[in-house]
């Protein structure tokens, strides 16, 4: 066989004659743990049907709470879509839209809420922002205001990934807001939601058992049981992936106070452990060490 | 089992979005495939477009040729410029959300360079994949050309191991066909598909003219011709289960190939 790659013009660098396709080859360029961009941020979900849809008396007294929590801590608040999102499901589907379709179209509504509770917060300093600022420009944007609204919803629109079952995007609000805090090596991530945290079953629907409540519990054992969950599903697979995040923890946005003494690192939820790979390959440890708080 | 409109909207509003009963019922509901006469096809990076006037002129001749029978969605590879951002970005151990960003704005280059040579006859790059005016493109002058990496940037999901995105432009383009319900995803390579081992290296590598995404695992072919997720995503697709690799740099491939006939490496799901 000739060497059918000498007639392409090369950029010399370590990659530019491998297969970025062989592991084998590519691993000894690139495996090393990455930098934590942000590791002063806290991020908090704000769940759309668990808080955002229960309007002023869920609302405003986790508005408030924020808000006495802007001097301690810099935070990027993000939003979830809710039940205007299952609506343009309901619709989209009916109609035979496709999966990617309805994750553009559900991403529209944590857009709004995320527009409506930065409105609550404008006068502290608080404004929406689209997701090129999340990605790009937040150390500008957070450099004197102490936080920003955004949408948790990633933006995967038509390039969603097929779901093994059913026709819901797979990567919504929770994966959404993992994956960017992830990727910006934050400090810690809350979900806010309208339980205490996890149970063993549907604390809503509990049929025969009696829900006990879980405080603590790793991603891949979450993973491993049946029944639904209070979050996307795919959450625990992108948890599984994390490269920063160690944890993440279910906080009840209804119960005052919880969210504060979350975001100073106390447990008054349920923590849900991720799969952070110990070591990698002969690069050593992955694990960074923990971030000082310097919030 | 189906259900009715009502009873759909039902189970939306009141079920989690993790029970399994609304997801089998969100199923059961016959998918409307949006672009069913436009077949994607992606032109490589590394292996097409970087070879320069050598390899994409006669391409570019070849697609204005075949398009006048066959609706185009030309995605773009990134190639070599990316590896040196990739080198460069890695080795200073920034995070994969940034390389994401780094390698589309390489694949937009070679979107953008393309469209200025097919300029002429109507066809230019256009920002995103998404609809817009892309079926407005197909109609009046039967393609358009995309920048191939998917829009992911900071929220892409991280590799198992090391800072290279792991959905990169062949996933993109892969995309774009299924959630479009498109009539077929043709990978333009410079190989005549999958071997055995890499041909570039190894001489003894024997072809492959069909396989599936099992055999390919089964034989740990996965790290090879095709990024390994788009493996995964073919296995959970719905309307694009199979697509085939070709040798962009034999001429006439790309014409056979769009009119089905099998002339690189066909991977199918099942």
């Amino acid at each position: 066989m000739t060497d059918t790659t000498s007639t392409t013009q090369h950029v010399p660098s370590p990659l530019a004659r491998q297969t970025l396709l062989d592991r084998d080859l590519v691993r000894p360029f690139t495996d090393r743990p990455s930098i934590r961009l942000l590791p002063w941020l806290h991020v908090i979900k704000i769940g759309g049907r668990s808080i955002m849809d229960r309007g002023r008396q869920a609302v405003l007294p986790l508005v408030d709470e924020l808000r006495r929590a802007l001097p301690e801590h810099r935070m990027l608040i993000l939003t979830g879509a809710g039940i205007r999102a299952r609506h343009i499901f309901s619709v989209g589907i009916d109609l035979g839209l496709p999966t990617g379709t309805l994750a553009g179209l559900a991403s529209v509504e944590a857009g709004q809420n995320g527009l409506m509770l930065a409105a609550l917060l404008a006068n502290d300093g608080v404004s929406y922002v689209e997701h090129p600022t999340v990605a790009n420009q937040l150390a500008i944007h957070l450099a004197a205001p102490r936080a920003v609204v955004s949408s948790a919803y990633p933006p995967y629109n038509h390039h969603e990934f097929p779901p093994t079952l059913g026709r819901i995007p797979p990567h919504r609000a929770d994966a959404g807001a993992f994956l960017v805090a992830d990727q910006l090596g934050v400090r810690q991530l809350i979900l806010v939601k309208d339980v205490d945290g996890l149970y063993s079953a549907d604390p809503n629907n509990p049929g025969s058992s009696t829900p006990e409540f879980i405080p603590r519990i790793s991603a891949p054992e979450l993973a491993a049981k049946p029944g639904t969950l209070p979050f996307d599903r795919a959450l625990l697979e992108v948890m599984a992936l994390a490269q920063h995040l160690d944890q993440v923890q279910v906080v009840n946005g209804l119960a005052p106070g919880k969210v504060l003494r979350a975001l100073r690192g106390e447990h008054v939820g349920t923590i849900i452990d991720s799969g952070l790979v110990s070591a990698i390959g002969a690069g050593g440890p992955r694990r960074v060490a923990a971030a000082p708080n310097i919030g | 089992m189906s259900v009715t409109t009502a009873e759909l909207e039902t189970l939306l509003i009141e079920r989690s979005l993790t029970d399994e009963d609304l997801l089998r019922a969100t199923e059961s509901v016959p998918e409307y495939r949006v672009l069913p006469d436009a077949t994607v096809i992606k032109i490589g990076g590394q292996s097409v477009i970087d070879r320069g006037r050598a390899a994409v002129y006669p391409l570019v001749d070849e697609i204005l040729t075949v398009r006048k029978t066959h609706q185009l969605l030309i995605g773009t590879g990134a190639g070599t410029r990316a590896r040196h951002l990739y080198s460069i970005a890695s080795d200073l151990g920034l995070p994969v959300g940034i390389l994401t960003q780094i390698g589309a704005s390489v694949a937009n280059q070679n979107a953008s360079m393309l469209g200025h040579l097919m300029a002429r006859h109507g066809i230019t790059y256009v920002e995103s994949a998404g609809l817009s005016a892309v079926p407005l493109y197909l109609n009046e002058v039967h393609a358009v050309i995309f920048g191939g990496m998917p829009p992911y940037g900071m929220w892409i999901r991280a590799p198992a191991e090391g800072l290279i995105p792991p959905y990169r432009t062949d996933a993109g383009c892969y995309l774009v066909a299924e959630t479009f319900g498109c009539k077929g995803m043709i990978f333009v390579k410079d190989e005549d598909g999958l071997y055995t081992d890499n041909p570039k290296t190894k001489p003894g590598a024997k072809f492959i003219p069909h396989i599936t995404v099992d055999e390919m695992k089964a034989m740990s072919l996965h790290d090879s011709v095709i990024e390994f997720p788009v493996l995964d995503l073919m296995k959970s697709a719905r309307h694009v289960r199979s697509v085939q690799v070709i040798n962009g740099l034999t001429p006439g491939n790309l014409t056979r190939a769009l009119n089905g006939e099998h002339v690189g490496t066909i991977i199918s799901a099942n």
